[in-house]
């Protein structure tokens, strides 16, 4: 059957697929948290993330790793105006109305996608790309582990942040309470602003990383928004935190599945476990804990 | 005879907290009882579990000797006891006809066909005063007149049993008075009414019988006369200092 | 439950005069073709329209109906059945799989009942691409190619149209339909009044899931060749939800109105590139979010009104 040798390497394979994974799917957390809004658009952005890194790439021959932090101020400004331009109109109206919205958003930057690029696969190609580490025995792709490594410096970034300066403590406050922080001034219009340019960015980041590991096209994204979900709803809605816990969840799910089935079912996995954690258990792991603790 | 309804060891755990303790009653059908009691104390919830599909933690409800411990909010009221909600929900998009057709429509062991239905519906709007503002969107209209309507979809059920959830909130005295003598109008027809109330005026007046909770706990059960004269009443809404009056 | 008087007697008249088309020009295929594809857009619009627009429920996921019915009729077909006695049989299949999906879904408030239909309607896809014995895989499925006239798939999908809008209209003035709305007001206190909320729920999601499986059975016979991410693609889920969206989400005629324009732009612009329509329709639907949440009836409606103001 399986080695142990084969089994760590799925492992090491899952891990460094959580990371990229966790990153994809903060900024729909952080959206969805500060919000209560879903973002559909997530993945649109995403995918235009990989192509502005192609761009810098192709003119400026910037590495896509920093093409991915330039994205970081560029999409933040990005989702700053789609709040405020769009967003904040929808959100006296009921919650499927800002879901609809950001579709309709996805749709349209989906299809400008394809109008500027064509539906031609694009990729990436650095000095690097084909390079492989050998660590303890085990070939490992320098792309993917650049991506885990770089994934893991952002979210201890934004984990200090969030915890330490007044935009951060403002933010989870509001996910914790939104009345509670009006009440002690906290400008919650403007924290959503901010949420949702923050939740932009971090999907233009995660497009940036994704250029550089695999090829894409305009309709990349699909399959990754409703992993990103399932991340958030597996890690508990609510829960910042939770998000690391989500992505490795499915990552180390899909991974292992692979294994005993045809690996084109693959997203499968996402879909029914995105399908029974709503039905289960919507507050994710963190309230299965919970529960467990009472 | 029968009681209308019977509460036996009725408690509601949510995690920690227990929101209704131990409560055992039985409310004789006919005449008007009034729940009060200081805010938190669990008068909703208590209306929730019996008819509001919220299983109790421990503890039966009996409407008229039958077991409805748990059942769901559209068995219950299927079966007599309908329920107002504190907080109005009038259906926003309909007019103040259709809202009261919904009752009519679905409420009721019997279903009525659509002709009678609507015949029912108009009754009980002439009943409650609401029929100048039949064609009216439900999301028009005043306060007072969605507190009616709210009562007014309730009533058109055809309950036995009425649980009516601060109904009187927010009202003018003038729109106190008129909401008084719908209540007593629905007890003269032979309807049961369970009323929690914090306008104390009102509900002294209006109740034969009134039950007070804190903290979950029914810690007095009499005549308003009695009730308002009981310290621990007092102690529970005006806190120790003011126990001895 | 507030019918109007003149598109009462709309609806009867406009059907005849189209029943007329292929009696009149029946050579005219390309008209034919028009209106084949739009009367099923039609049908299928009304159908998702019970659930999304009279319940409030936003599915994503209709596609796993309308292929679980081209499939059903496919199968059968190749198995030497006359097409014709597949379609009530595709439309059983797809709404027993909707009572499967529907029941645990349904419980769910609306947003996240919409994520989990995208999960569902995806996950069909991907299941039909790999039961490749069952379904052709990849290759697609090969159907026979003695088929009726354009005339008679025309008038096959009018009198879909014409099915579904009638089943569609007398839900709305039936008690069934008062329930739906009130649920989708205020579920809570539509319970408290006695609707059985959940029975109606998936009624509406099987009642409507049953007419699209059927129109998928149609589809599938003028098609004669199936592959999975045509009739079970997302870009199929998504045109239910935008034709009713644009139409107007809720009223009788919205879909209709959505379903006609959204495949006669679809049509117009297919040369170009084949989802270019989905950027019309998205700035469109982001238009009529922000601006008339009634979509096209909502601004026909407004327009008839100061119409009569203005005499």
């Amino acid at each position: 059957m399986y080695t142990a040798q084969d089994l760590i390497s799925v492992g090491i394979s899952a891990l460094l697929t959580a990371g990229l994974y966790a990153v994809m799917s903060y900024g729909l957390a952080i959206i969805y948290g500060v919000m209560k809004v879903i973002n559909l658009s997530n993945a649109g952005f995403v995918m235009l993330g990989a192509f502005l890194t192609l761009v810098y790439f192709q003119q400026w021959h910037l590495d896509p790793i920093l093409g991915a932090f330039l994205n970081l101020p560029v999409f933040f400004v990005m989702g700053w105006l789609v709040y405020r331009l769009l967003v904040r109109r929808v959100m006296t109206a009921l919650p499927i109305a800002s879901l609809l919205l950001l579709f309709a958003l996805w749709l349209v930057v989906q299809n400008v996608a394809l109008l500027i690029w064509g539906s031609e696969d694009q990729s990436i190609i650095t000095a690097y790309t084909y390079k492989a580490l050998a660590l303890l025995g085990f070939r490992i792709s320098l792309t993917r582990l650049l991506v885990f490594g770089v994934a893991l410096a952002v979210l201890t970034v934004l984990h200090y942040g969030l915890g330490h300066t007044y935009i951060g403590k403002a933010l989870r406050a509001t996910v914790q309470d939104p009345q509670a922080a009006l009440l002690v001034g906290i400008d919650t219009g403007r924290i959503s602003a901010v949420a949702f340019g923050l939740g932009t960015a971090f999907a233009g980041f995660a497009g940036g990383l994704l250029a550089l590991l695999f090829s894409f096209t305009p309709d990349f994204g699909g399959s990754f928004q409703l992993k990103s979900f399932t991340i958030i709803v597996l890690g508990g809605l609510e829960n910042l935190a939770g998000v690391t816990v989500g992505a490795a969840i499915l990552a180390f799910a899909e991974s292992f599945a692979v294994l005993f089935m045809r690996a084109s079912l693959q997203d499968v996995v996402a879909y029914a476990l995105l399908v029974v954690a709503l039905i289960v258990m919507p507050g994710g792991v963190a309230q299965l804990l919970a529960r467990s603790r009472s | 005879m029968t009681a209308a309804l019977t509460l036996e060891h009725l408690t509601k755990r949510f995690g920690g907290l227990v929101a209704v303790q131990d409560v055992t009653v039985e409310i004789a059908a006919g005449g008007i009882t009034g729940l009060i009691g200081p805010n938190g104390a669990g008068k909703t919830t208590l209306f929730r579990v019996i008819t509001g599909g919220v299983r109790p933690s421990a503890g039966r409800a009996l409407y008229y000797g039958r077991e409805i411990t748990g059942w769901s909010a559209h068995a219950v009221c299927r079966l007599g006891a309908c329920v107002t909600h504190q907080i109005v929900r009038p259906f926003a998009d309909l007019t103040v006809l259709e809202n009261v057709l919904v009752g009519a429509a679905f409420g009721g062991s019997h279903r009525l066909g659509g002709l009678t239905a609507r015949a029912e519906a108009e009754a009980v709007l002439e009943f409650t005063g609401l029929a100048r503002r039949r064609d009216v969107l439900a999301s028009t209209l005043t306060l007072a007149e969605r507190k009616r309507l709210e009562i007014a979809r309730a009533l058109a059920t055809r309950p036995r049993v009425l649980l009516l959830d601060e109904v009187l909130a927010g009202l003018t005295p003038a729109e106190t008075d008129q909401a008084v003598a719908l209540v007593r109008a629905i007890r003269d027809r032979g309807i049961t009414i369970v009323m929690i109330e914090h306008v104390m005026r009102a509900v002294m007046d209006l109740s034969d019988r009134v039950l007070v909770l804190n903290y979950g706990r029914l810690i007095a059960d009499g005549l308003p006369a009695e009730v308002t004269r009981n310290p621990q009443v007092i102690e529970a809404y005006l806190g120790r200092d003011f126990g001895v009056m | 439950m507030r019918a109007a008087r003149p598109a009462a007697l709309a609806a009867p008249v406009i059907g005849i005069l189209l029943a007329l088309v292929p009696v009149i020009a029946p050579r005219n295929v390309s008209l034919l073709n028009l209106g084949f594809f739009t009367f099923l857009y039609v049908a299928r619009g009304v159908a998702w329209n019970i659930l999304g627009g009279f319940a409030g429920y936003i599915s994503f996921g209709y596609a796993a109906f309308f292929g679980l019915g081209a499939y059903t009729t496919a199968l059968l077909w190749l198995r030497g059945w006359a097409p014709v006695a597949t379609y009530p049989l595709a439309g059983l299949v797809a709404a027993a799989f909707s009572l499967v999906v529907g029941a645990p879904t349904l419980r769910l408030v609306g947003p996240y009942f919409s994520i989990a239909t995208i999960g569902v309607g995806e996950a069909m896809r991907i299941l039909a691409l790999n039961l490749d014995r069952v379904t052709g895989g990849a290759s697609g499925l090969n159907l026979p190619t003695t088929v009726p006239s354009k005339g008679w798939f025309y008038t096959a999908a009018l009198v879909c149209a014409a099915v579904s809008f009638a089943i569609a209209a007398g839900v709305r003035r039936s008690r069934f339909g008062l329930g739906l709305q009130a649920l989708r007001m205020d579920q809570e206190a539509a319970e408290s009044l006695g609707v059985r909320t959940a029975l109606f729920k998936n009624l509406a999601h099987i009642l409507s899931a049953f007419l699209v499986g059927a129109c998928g059975g149609l589809e599938a016979t003028y098609l004669q060749y199936l592959h999975p991410d045509s009739v079970f693609g997302f870009t199929e889920s998504i045109s239910l939800v935008l034709i009713t969206l644009i139409g107007g989400l809720g009223t009788l005629w919205g879909p209709v109105l959505g379903a006609a324009v959204f495949y006669a732009v679809q049509d117009y612009l297919l040369a170009s590139y084949p989802t270019l329509h989905l950027l019309v329709y998205g700035v469109l639907l982001i238009l009529i979010l922000l601006f008339e949440p009634k979509g096209l009836a909502g601004l026909a409606a407004r327009l008839w009104r100061r119409m009569q103001v203005s005499r």
